[in-house]
């Protein structure tokens, strides 16, 4: 089979040479996996693109590990939903890999609606020499064969294929937006505006309901769930964010229904739904000391700041735990904050990301911008932050310096392998020359999706329909 | 929504900056807005004065809860950011009270559907729609039932009769409700159970209605069994009473359309 051409090509460093734009395209979310090998792209039009790292060469030490398309699949398609009359998006919402366990690669990908778990795997062999059919497929005639042979396996071109192993589907009433693997690798989590659900990876005809913040009477409702992840090491944690701009941590030992209603009732048995090992008491086999205790992370409203918009630029995108567990980061319209998980009263850190927009919320709620959702990253060190911004361009903050950058992800102001260029932008009175003034930010340039390489400085962007890979400098 | 290149008018900025602060655009005028296709936010807002701001944001909020695309699914979270900001409003407005039945310029560039955004106001503050405000005075209670108001001459008889919505709202309504989509985990026998079908004969009746739509009754855009009657001492309650009509109401609004 030809290895399929995606037309997406991209220059490994800067630049892209995508010349058309059609919305199918739209990159809806990128990911990389947990050792950094392949990033994953899901874009509007149900398809996922994995790329793959090249093997670093000794002839070219310049071409240090580029990324080069390695599998495309049609993930999901359109579907409709013919009790509501209405069209189900293809578009993929999140994707996360599992961490590899064998020579195949799995990821989870999902739309509104429904999860699937692809296989990716190689094949670079293949037999030959059968009796009963004929290099092409052809059928031979039984009689006339005159003599046996063993089919032996013969090298080939390699082929990447993908397939659907599992498919978790009718368990979402509301928009999926979020999906997280649990570490004990057994388990997942599905979240919709308002329940989330939790999987066992091998079972799809069932799913537990672990979060359900929906009202009896649909009228009281005011807040709905905007993300959820679970703790990177500890299998029973998991913290999902709120429309409101809160933050809440569960424990999924405390209750089987982890919400507000049932905050404190008695252990619940969780041994059909976790399969992990039954050394569940005291935590023990998880690495936890101490009890957990479901807490609400929420930052007390400053009375002089409220606006009309308060509670929307309030509404949490994206919600990330740190790699070492310890931190969880969130991010709202304005800023990003960075919260330590022993106190919940306030965030450890607050970065704004583009304060300057605080005086235009008015007209960025007419143009819908208010409503977008960005996601944030953590490097693999968690030391820097990083989230996207209007007009291409995109923030990174490092936690210990303190110092920001401001970088724009563009065609037209990137050169193949040139450093990137910090940008400004000018907030009120005389603009100087390399600077762009609030007024002439581009909104519908959008930056809403980025991830970072899990141990080197290596990050991809999405810019629309346009993927940019940046790297360190090197030597 | 995002503009090819077409250079989007801010026409609610516009017009309430136009007086305000000419010179200020004239500043930030070297990068023009909208010049490369994509589009721009428009200049200082913060100069708008409270009542400024908030009618327009209550203008667009209505816009955005009415506009959808059939076919497509609505975003839960987006409705609901919605619709609390307008609960926000609502409450800013009762807040501001006596002031809002002087000021005329309150409504002015509101289309009349902002005039759904009426009740819990105090008995003796008549909160009208410009249409609505000369010769209606008197015209008192918003006493219960709670009902959105029209500017509409004919109903000025009696003080205790709700004013009737343009049929075009109240069919919008239900119809955004179906594309909602909230009530989809519900049993639909439930939400039909309730519902008096004696009313649905009347051949006036928007075609919405008459096809057994999903949110027949109440424009609550998320409501479900709820048709009664809503005295006005439940308002509080934290539901959307702005958006409700109950059943009287109904009756009496197909009264009035019929006559029309």
């Amino acid at each position: 089979m030809e290895e399929e051409s995606d037309t997406r090509k991209i220059n490994n460093s800067f630049l892209r040479d995508h010349n058309y734009a059609t919305e199918a395209d739209i990159i809806s979310t990128v990911e990389f996996n947990s050792s950094g090998e392949l990033l994953a792209t899901g874009d509007k039009g149900g398809r996922v693109v994995v790329f793959q790292r090249e093997q670093e060469s000794k002839s070219q030490p310049q071409r240090r590990g580029e990324y080069n398309v390695y599998s495309t699949f049609q993930s999901h398609e359109p579907e409709f939903d013919y009790l509501k009359s209405l069209e189900i998006e293809e578009k993929i919402n999140k994707i996360k890999w599992l961490p590899q366990q064998h020579a195949a690669y799995f990821l989870l990908s999902t739309n509104d609606k429904t999860v699937k778990l692809w296989k990716i795997s190689e094949r670079d062999k293949r037999p030959e020499g059968y009796n009963l059919k004929d290099e092409d497929g052809r059928i031979r005639n039984p009689l006339t064969i005159t003599s046996l042979r063993v089919p032996v396996l013969q090298p080939m071109d390699l082929m990447v294929e993908a397939t659907a192993r599992r498919v978790f589907s009718n368990a979402h009433t509301y928009h999926i937006n979020s999906i997280s693997v649990n570490s004990d690798l057994q388990t997942f989590i599905s979240t919709d505006d308002l329940r989330v659900n939790l999987w066992n990876l091998e079972i799809t005809d069932r799913s537990f309901n672990i979060v359900d913040i929906k009202p009896a009477n649909m009228e009281e409702l005011t807040e709905v769930i905007t993300s959820a992840e679970f703790h990177p090491q500890q299998c029973h944690t998991f913290a999902y964010s709120s429309s409101k701009g809160s933050i809440r941590l569960c424990d999924m030992r405390q209750a089987a229904l982890c919400d507000k209603h049932c905050k404190y009732s008695p252990l619940a048995d969780h041994r059909a739904i976790l399969q992990a090992s039954a050394e569940q008491e005291g935590g023990e086999g998880w690495g936890c000391e101490e009890e957990e205790v479901e807490k609400d992370f929420e930052e007390p409203e400053d009375p002089s700041t409220r606006s009309f918009f308060s509670e929307i630029i309030s509404s949490i995108s994206d919600v990330k735990f740190s790699h070492n567990g310890r931190y969880l980061m969130t991010r709202d319209y304005l800023t990003v904050k960075v919260w330590d998980l022993q106190m919940e009263n306030k965030p450890l850190e607050t970065y704004q990301v583009h304060d300057y927009l605080r005086g235009k919320l008015c007209s960025l709620y007419e143009n819908d911008c208010i409503f977008d959702k960005f996601e944030c990253v953590w490097n693999g060190s968690d030391s820097v932050i990083m989230t996207g911004s209007y007009n291409n361009f995109f923030r990174m903050f490092d936690r210990n310096t303190k110092r920001d950058v401001t970088l724009e992800a563009s065609r037209e102001n990137s050169k193949p392998r040139a450093i990137l260029k910090p940008r400004k932008v000018c907030v009120g009175g005389k603009r100087r020359k390399d600077e762009i003034s609030v007024d002439s930010l581009d909104f519908s340039k959008k930056i809403l999706h980025t991830t970072w390489h899990p141990h080197e400085n290596i990050i991809a962007v999405a810019a629309t329909n346009n993927l940019y890979i940046f790297q360190d400098k090197v030597n | 929504m995002l503009g090819r290149g077409v250079k989007r008018k801010w026409s609610c900025l516009a017009d309430l900056e136009a007086e305000a602060l000419p010179a200020e655009k004239q500043k930030n005028g070297e990068e023009g807005p909208g010049d490369e296709g994509g589009f721009h936010v428009a200049p200082s807002e913060s100069d708008m004065s409270h009542l400024q701001q908030r009618q327009l944001v209550l203008g667009l909020c209505l816009e955005k809860l009415q506009h959808y695309q059939a076919g497509v699914e609505l975003s839960l979270r987006r409705s609901v950011l919605l619709i609390n900001t307008l609960r926000q409003i609502q409450e800013d407005m009762q807040s501001d009270g006596v002031e809002t039945c002087t000021s005329e310029t309150l409504l002015n560039d509101v289309n009349a559907d902002s005039c759904l955004l009426r009740d819990d106001v105090r008995e003796d503050m008549p909160v009208t729609c410009p249409g609505c405000s000369e010769g209606d005075g008197d015209d008192l209670p918003l006493s219960p039932p709670l009902s959105p108001e029209f500017p509409s001459q004919e109903a000025n008889s009696s003080a205790d009769q709700p004013r009737s919505l343009p049929p075009a709202t109240i069919s919008s309504f239900s119809d955004a409700v179906n594309a909602m989509g909230y009530l989809s985990d519900l049993a639909l026998d439930d939400i039909f159970e309730d519902i008096d079908t004696s009313m649905y004969e009347t051949s006036d009746l928007p075609s919405a209605w008459a096809a057994g739509s999903l949110w027949p009754i109440s424009v609550s855009l998320w409501a479900d069994e709820d048709v009664k009657m809503r005295p006005s001492s439940h308002a509080s309650a934290g539901s959307l009473q702005s958006c409700l009509m109950d059943l009287n109401e109904l009756d009496h609004i197909m009264e009035i359309l019929v006559k029309s």
